[in-house]
């Protein structure tokens, strides 16, 4: 009797590893494409939507890339 | 694979992508946002909101050398974003894709994510430089943007599973069927609200200039995760050293 060995190339990654990578996709994509001052607003309160800290520094990414900007 | 090894190595092609993106853009984006945000200017000072006085030039030059300064940085930001959703999706898609190493199969994932998340949401929703935008609706054009990207990037995922329960001579119906959704998406979708008041040459060469960026870092992100994967799997190990 003749054993047929299958060899069946397999891709085992966590389901933990997935939801990190999904948690950096969102933050980033943010951070990149749609911050208008949200982010830095959380330790400067209202004068983070006019400083635009991150919108700036990311802004010609921002176009480049075809984020709506401004 | 181990996670940690797997995060490592996404993270890092996603980056290292992100930098050749922006590199990129810096040498052939740059110089079309330097000519629309000149045109801003000659507006501001048409309207009379900024008057054309050294103290405008001096408050310029600063927020423009902050702003090209994160060109790069911004890329490899950008980069691990998309980078880490490349992995997600080549991880769960790697044993369904052609090629007969991980590179091939990373740039072939690679290609089809350009085009279902990138091309097609362009091709509706364009890049515009600098002067062309309200800002009143930005809000707007996020959410149209953001949205598109998705019934693309989840119609071309739908209509894959569709097609693995096809047989093989009717697999295309698949690919026909997300053409027909997408098209009619296309119509479907509203039109980008504001009007482009820029000169034309210089909004569709910008336009070319961002699809050549962008290519640039889907080919680099397959490319190198390829690489590491091809490197660092640990059936490929077993393998070479067997």
């Amino acid at each position: 009797m003749s054993t047929v060995q299958h060899s069946v190339s397999k891709t085992s990654v966590s389901k933990v590893a997935i939801l990190a990578l999904a948690i950096i996709f969102a933050a980033g994509l943010f951070v990149v494409g749609f911050d208008q001052g949200h982010i830095f607003s959380v330790v400067y309160g209202e004068q983070a939507f006019v400083d635009l800290t991150i919108h700036e520094l990311t802004h010609d990414m921002r176009h480049a890339a075809g984020f709506p900007c401004h | 694979m181990k996670s940690a090894l797997f995060i490592a190595i996404v993270i890092i092609s996603g980056a290292l992508a992100g930098a050749i993106h922006g590199t990129v853009n810096f040498a052939i984006v740059e110089p079309y946002l330097d000519q629309a945000i000149g045109i801003e200017n000659e507006n501001l000072f048409a309207s009379g909101e900024e008057e054309d006085n050294p103290q405008f030039w001096a408050d310029y030059e600063e927020y423009r050398v902050w702003q090209k300064s994160g060109q790069v940085l911004a890329g490899m930001i950008l980069g691990i974003a998309m980078g880490s959703l490349f992995g997600i999706v080549y991880a769960l898609s790697r044993n369904s894709l052609p090629g007969k190493n991980d590179v091939t199969k990373a740039v072939i994932l690679a290609g089809i994510m350009w085009l279902t998340i990138y091309l097609i949401p362009f091709l509706k929703y364009p890049a515009n430089p600098p002067t062309v935008g309200d800002a009143e609706t930005v809000v707007l054009r996020s959410i149209l943007y953001i949205s598109f990207i998705a019934i693309s990037g989840f119609g071309a995922l739908g209509f894959y599973k569709l097609s693995q329960k096809l047989q093989s001579d009717k697999k295309y119906l698949g690919i026909l069927g997300y053409v027909i959704f997408i098209v009619i998406a296309f119509f479907v979708m509203p039109e980008n609200p504001d009007e482009v008041t820029a000169p034309m040459n210089l909004v569709n060469e910008f336009r070319l200039m961002s699809v050549l960026g962008v290519t640039s870092f889907w080919i680099s992100v397959g490319f190198i995760l390829g690489l590491f994967w091809n490197k660092f799997d640990d059936t490929n190990l077993s393998k070479n050293n067997s």
